[in-house]
């Protein structure tokens, strides 16, 4: 009998994958990481791993006459078709960097707290730069005015005939992965009542299921919400240009993992933002109004009640989507 | 005797294994953050987590595929099914990959398996620059990230088809063999034994993905760190003041696309959030050219192909991006 280091390293290694899953969907942090829709899709990686684990430990003691290599086919006639580590070749400072590189994402997984993605990212991932000119492209639609660099060929063939506030929109997802716990998984009907509700009601509240949609359709159309009253969560992100008063509360959108996170939110008009620090969450009411930033328009929130909140258990935001079937 | 000292053996290491690991979990629990890190860090080490975390289910169920596919596929099979022209192999190639829901984690360890098994290199190439990028779940994230316009959706996917054939085209004629890494072990392509039991058979397929998994993994997680590290230190608007004329907004998006290494089903969101600040080309590119090849992509095909060869490759889909959309911008 032999015992293979190596291939009971791996067996650890595997088991380690498999613990360190668990262990994320167990204290809730997987959330922090993946849009919860693909939940059940990390705990299959789990599983598969789990099963995996239970064959590599099969090879960790071998005697001589049945040696662990693992092609199954005589060794005389023909050799693996393919050519790889199978993990018996003797350990060199190659094979420990190539380790040491598949133990750090554990180390760090089971020794690290996952972070809520913070205000240095939205600056990172564009700031201002990007909520503005999501609404440049969202009047060039509405309005036509040639007003913006219009190089967009595309948007301009097709500005939007209103197709948006007839309810005519759907958001459509493939479900490759049906989860009916899934609270963004809504019917066509349910999804037009939503877009309806929003052009009608006078108090908007932007709850977590619909902020997304309720804040893209809202750029489409700034003059129509101009007045009403609207009632929202965010953190508080600043950047230079911005006034002393004013902040933007925000939020991050998470379409598979918080990799893909893109920034959505409100440039806010609230007395006293200079004294609230950044990645203050805020609990905030106030009137949407209309200015403009950099040369182009954007809905403003002139905040006449606001607080400070805890962070929310789930502070990213997931995109709706639609059962198809 | 023998056997059964055996047996138990196993199931004592097992239950060692799993042993020693929540030995080192409890001391892991309630550390908080033990080293007093910056918060950058911890950022970079979520993103971090993150995509691999979500790449996970993808590796896994793709160094399975590769593993039946060593096992159960003889070169026959594919001698049969390829078509001996190349261009109606590439064609084949690339609808079949549009036609197959992969994503380019997962593609790699299975394109290398479809070449040992004797799929010329350009079809294998056409079938892993069409197999991420043009699937049902793209088009429909595409689409709804745009706000329901489907022109960019039809743009992306017939754009990505025809890029994708005439690279494969060009493969075809300045690549030659496999390009492995190790091209001696060629020789031995093996067919499956056929007196083999299906269980012995099924048995290999699973210890080949284990093997196929570590071999994989470095260079996922090499991938992976420096997506996120990317994303946590560079200032996304430094690039956006670079480009502003038509040739350098395509080549910073492009750019872009590469670096952040996005799924190819989730990246339309970021791309829609930049869709007026570049002109429709810009996007198409980033839309286009991250799920044909990316950072996490080039590393996991090094961990498979010549460094010539993938460097060749990137240079090649890069050019031809960078060509196509500038011709249907000049013609719009």
């Amino acid at each position: 009998m032999t015992f293979h280091f190596q291939q009971a390293f791996r067996a650890f290694i595997l088991l380690a994958f498999t613990v360190l899953i668990i262990k994320l969907h167990m204290t809730g942090e997987i959330t922090k990481l993946i849009n919860p829709k693909y939940e059940g899709l990390s705990k299959t990686a789990a599983i598969i791993f789990l099963i995996l684990f239970f064959i590599q430990i099969t090879r960790i003691w071998s005697t001589k006459k049945t040696s662990s290599h693992s092609c199954n086919h005589d060794h005389e006639g023909s050799n693996c078709g393919h050519h790889h580590d199978h993990g018996n070749t003797p350990f060199s400072s190659k094979k420990f960097i190539s380790y040491a590189i598949i133990v750090f994402p554990l180390l760090t997984g089971f020794f690290l707290p996952p972070k809520v993605l913070d205000s240095s990212i939205a600056d990172k991932k564009g700031g201002m730069a990007i909520l503005a000119n999501k609404k440049q492209k969202a009047s060039e639609e509405s309005t036509e005015t040639g007003e913006f660099d219009s190089s967009d060929p595309w948007l301009e063939e097709q500005p939007l005939t209103g197709e948006n506030s007839t309810g005519e929109t759907s958001f459509i997802e493939d479900n490759a992965i049906p989860d009916l716990e899934y609270k963004n998984l809504m019917s066509k009907e349910e999804y037009d009542q939503l877009i309806q509700h929003l052009s009608q009601t006078d108090r908007i509240v932007m709850d977590d299921t619909v902020f997304a949609t309720y804040y893209d359709e809202m750029s489409y159309d700034l003059e129509k919400y101009k007045g009403k009253e609207i009632e929202l969560t965010g953190f508080a992100y600043k950047e230079e240009g911005l006034e002393q008063d004013q902040l933007v509360l925000s939020r991050f959108l998470i379409t598979h993992c918080v990799a893909d996170a893109s920034v959505i939110g409100f440039l806010s008009e609230i007395p006293g933002a200079a004294n609230i620090e950044e990645d203050t969450w805020i609990s905030a009411t106030g009137v949407l109004d209309v200015t403009t930033f950099n040369g182009v328009e954007l809905p403003i929130i002139k905040v006449t009640k606001w607080n400070i909140v805890d962070e929310p258990k789930e502070p990213y935001l997931y995109p709706i989507s639609i059962k198809i079937l | 005797m023998n056997r059964i000292f055996r047996t138990n053996l196993i199931d004592f290491t097992g239950i060692l294994l799993i042993a020693f690991l929540l030995f080192v979990l409890s001391f892991g629990s309630g550390f908080g953050n033990p080293f007093e890190l910056p918060p950058s860090v911890l950022n970079l080490n979520t993103i971090f987590l993150s995509i691999l975390i979500e790449a996970m289910p993808f590796v896994l169920i793709g160094v399975l595929i590769a593993g039946s596919i060593q096992i159960f596929v003889t070169e026959e099979h594919i001698q049969r099914l390829i078509p001996k022209n190349k261009i109606l192999a590439v064609i084949m190639s690339c609808v079949v990959g549009a036609l197959f829901p992969a994503c380019e984690c997962g593609i790699v360890p299975i394109v290398r398996r479809l070449i040992s098994k004797g799929v010329p290199i350009y079809a294998a190439m056409g079938f892993m620059l069409t197999g991420p990028l043009i699937n049902p779940i793209v088009i429909a994230s595409t689409y709804m990230a745009f706000g329901n316009d489907i022109q960019i959706a039809g743009l992306r996917m017939g754009l990505g088809f025809l890029i994708a054939v005439v690279v494969a085209l060009i493969v075809s004629f300045v690549f030659k063999g496999t390009q492995f890494k190790n091209a001696t072990h060629l020789l031995h392509t093996t067919t499956p034994k056929k007196n083999q039991s299906f269980t012995n058979k099924f048995w290999s397929m699973l210890t080949h993905s284990i093997d196929e998994f570590f071999d994989m993994a470095k260079f996922l997680i090499l991938g992976a760190f420096l997506a996120a590290f990317v994303q946590t230190y560079m200032p996304a608007k430094a690039l956006l003041e670079a480009g502003s004329g038509p040739i350098s907004s395509l080549l910073v998006m492009m750019g872009l696309a590469y670096v952040l290494s996005l799924c190819s089903e989730a990246d339309a969101f970021i791309g829609a959030s930049f869709s007026s600040i570049f002109p429709t080309t810009s996007i198409l590119g980033f839309l286009i050219f991250g799920p044909m090849i990316d950072l996490k992509n080039t590393l996991m095909m090094l961990s498979v192909f010549r460094v010539k060869f993938v460097m060749g490759m990137l240079a090649l889909v890069a050019s031809t991006v960078f060509i196509t959309l500038m011709l249907v911008q000049s013609i719009l």
